[in-house]
């Protein structure tokens, strides 16, 4: 806990008409890190993620580098937070290379086409996450995991501070999800944003996130730095969302310490 | 670099066969009209080709264009494929606009032109704002109204209909609906030709942001989109392009559903030049079927027979071409 923080939350609370479903949260974010959401379904992940987004109504505010979320614009607020949806919402064939380039639209005017120095980057994006040569393939045949991939260069490309994303493990298998998580930390910590992410797998973000908040019912229940806080009180921090479980610590192959989650119920 | 190639060489072939449809349908009709007679100076054969043949062909070309591009632009921002005019009541209220000009006011061509106009953007405006009123904007709910006006819109017209004299003004109403090129004149032409046109262009330049809006939309939003407003700028340029074409020619049908489809399944993808394939292959369709329309028998048929007639069986040959391919 080191650096200053350059995201926080403060007071975030919100509902569905008369039902309020996330009450009063606060954190804050530091740069080169990963920040995991965990909690049940229900618990008011996706809505803490929205109301940070500021694509839907809510009370308190999010301050980005001093500046406040609620009162940028549209296209503000796009220059400076990157959002990689749950699943991707382009249903048109499209080529790769032109879902990237959507990443330029916030810097870009209205009837502006992409230049050739912003085609270049990326296709220096998509080398860097290793889907060059995809170019020109059409979005719409690629597997989930290429999706969330061909997403995360459409982040490098967006020079934002704040990458927010919303479940990225939850289509995708065993070896793709542990890919994705590190190229996001390389790229956090390359560049310097803070990373939030709701997570369903809590032994994923054990491992890869510097921060845990666990939500329940809408509250915050828990901050969790699995570098620094002991094995119990993570434990009964865990128990409090997932029920009866064990965190357990054990050794890799490689001899690397490894947090994994047993479910005892 | 092989399929852009190969796209390029479709646009080429596909401007090429319009090209061909435009001579040819500016010399098949009634009246012959030669090559040599025109430059002779003929003076009957330069005013038929002046005030009708050109007028009329003019028309064809840009009306296809017109429903191509628009129907590939509802497609994409409905993210719908059977989108089309009529998802948003622009038929239905053109068609209601016009039969009410046929019945209550002079029933003239501008008369019908101007209330069938009025009447597609009136269609519109009450969807549109319905909409804006509405708790939910999204897609759906412009879906819905649309359906809504769409099917008062009909009703209007059925009870027109009802009222209107058998013999005279329900015969008018019908061939109306049924679309025709014929009697398109010079002096018809000004106003929807540079409306059209004017609206056309403002969509290619803005074709980046339609794709954006085929995304959905809280990632567009943050992509930097603003979704509401965007939307209700293109869907009323591409309203504005068929309302102004409609309102000259009458309802034509199946062209704006079709040369989107024809497009993609030539170039497979949704770039700006699908949307230009999908203007030539609405322009080659139309003009060609109103070069049949008036020349298979003695008498005028209604030009959307034919599209429907030309249309169809090329999309189900694209349709089996692609498995073909994909084996």
């Amino acid at each position: 806990m080191s650096e200053k923080p350059i995201f926080s939350a403060e007071h975030i609370s919100a509902g569905y008409g008369r039902k309020a479903v996330i009450h009063d949260i606060s954190f804050s974010l530091e740069p080169c890190t990963l920040t995991a959401l965990i909690g049940a379904n229900g618990s008011g992940k996706t809505t803490l993620m929205k109301c940070i987004a500021n694509q839907l109504s809510h009370g308190g505010k999010s301050i980005l580098l001093g500046e406040c979320l609620e009162d940028m614009s549209v296209k503000e607020l796009a220059r400076k937070v990157s959002y990689i949806p749950q699943k991707s919402g382009i249903k048109i064939s499209l080529p790769v290379l032109d879902v990237v380039m959507m990443g330029f639209n916030p810097v870009m005017k209205l009837m502006q086409r992409p230049s050739r120095e912003q085609e270049n980057r990326a296709k220096a994006a998509l080398a860097t996450i290793g889907l060059g040569g995809y170019e020109n393939i059409d979005y719409l045949t690629l597997s989930e995991g290429q999706k969330q991939l061909v997403f995360l260069a459409r982040t490098l490309i967006e020079d934002t501070s704040l990458l927010l994303l919303d479940e990225p493990d939850s289509a995708l298998d065993l070896q793709n999800r542990y890919q994705i998580m590190k190229h996001l930390k390389e790229m956090v910590a390359e560049r310097e944003q803070a990373g939030l992410l709701c997570l369903h797998d809590p032994i994923l973000a054990l491992r890869f996130c510097e921060q845990l908040i666990l939500l329940k019912d809408g509250c915050c229940v828990g901050v969790l730095h699995p570098a620094e806080d002991s094995l119990e009180k993570m434990e009964v921090a865990l128990q409090e969302i997932y029920g009866d479980i064990s965190l357990i610590e054990c050794t890799g192959k490689n001899g690397m310490r490894h947090l994994t989650v047993l479910w005892e119920g | 670099m092989k399929k852009s190639s190969k796209i390029k060489n479709i646009i080429f072939l596909m401007t090429l066969v319009l090209l061909v449809e435009l001579v040819l349908s500016l010399f098949v009709g009634k009246y012959p009209l030669s090559f040599e007679g025109l430059l002779a100076g003929e003076e009957q054969a330069m005013r038929v080709f002046m005030t009708l043949r050109l007028p009329r062909t003019c028309m064809a070309v840009l009306a296809g264009f017109g429903l191509g591009v628009a129907g590939m632009v509802y497609q994409t921002v409905f993210r719908n494929p059977l989108a089309s005019p009529d998802i948003i009541g622009v038929s239905s209220g053109a068609s209601a606009g016009a039969a009410f000009a046929i019945l209550f006011l002079t029933g003239s061509a501008f008369a019908v032109m101007g209330s069938a106009f009025l009447g597609s953007m009136i269609a519109v405006a009450l969807v549109l704002a319905l909409t804006s009123i509405a708790p939910e904007k999204g897609n759906a709910s412009i879906v819905l109204a649309g359906i809504a006006i769409h099917s008062l819109a009909q009703t209007i017209l059925m009870v027109l209909k009802l009222s209107a004299d058998p013999e005279k003004e329900l015969a008018s109403i019908e061939y109306w609906i049924m679309g025709s090129l014929n009697g398109i004149t010079l002096d018809k032409l000004p106003v929807p030709v540079v409306l059209s046109v004017l609206c056309m262009i403002a969509l290619f330049l803005l074709h980046r942001q339609v794709l954006l809006l085929s995304v959905e939309e809280s990632e567009a939003a943050l992509l930097g989109g603003s979704v509401e407003k965007m939307r209700l700028c293109i869907l009323l340029l591409a309203t504005l392009v068929v309302a102004a074409t409609v309102s000259v020619t009458g309802i034509i049908s199946f062209v704006g559903l079709l040369a989107p489809h024809c497009a993609r399944l030539l170039t497979k993808d949704n770039r700006i030049h699908s949307l230009w394939l999908s203007g030539l292959l609405g322009g080659s369709i139309l003009c060609m079927a109103d070069i049949l329309a008036r020349s298979v028998v003695a008498s005028e048929l209604p030009v959307s027979v034919f599209t429907s007639l030309l249309g169809a069986p090329f999309l189900i040959w694209l349709l089996l071409r692609r498995r073909d391919e994909n084996v």
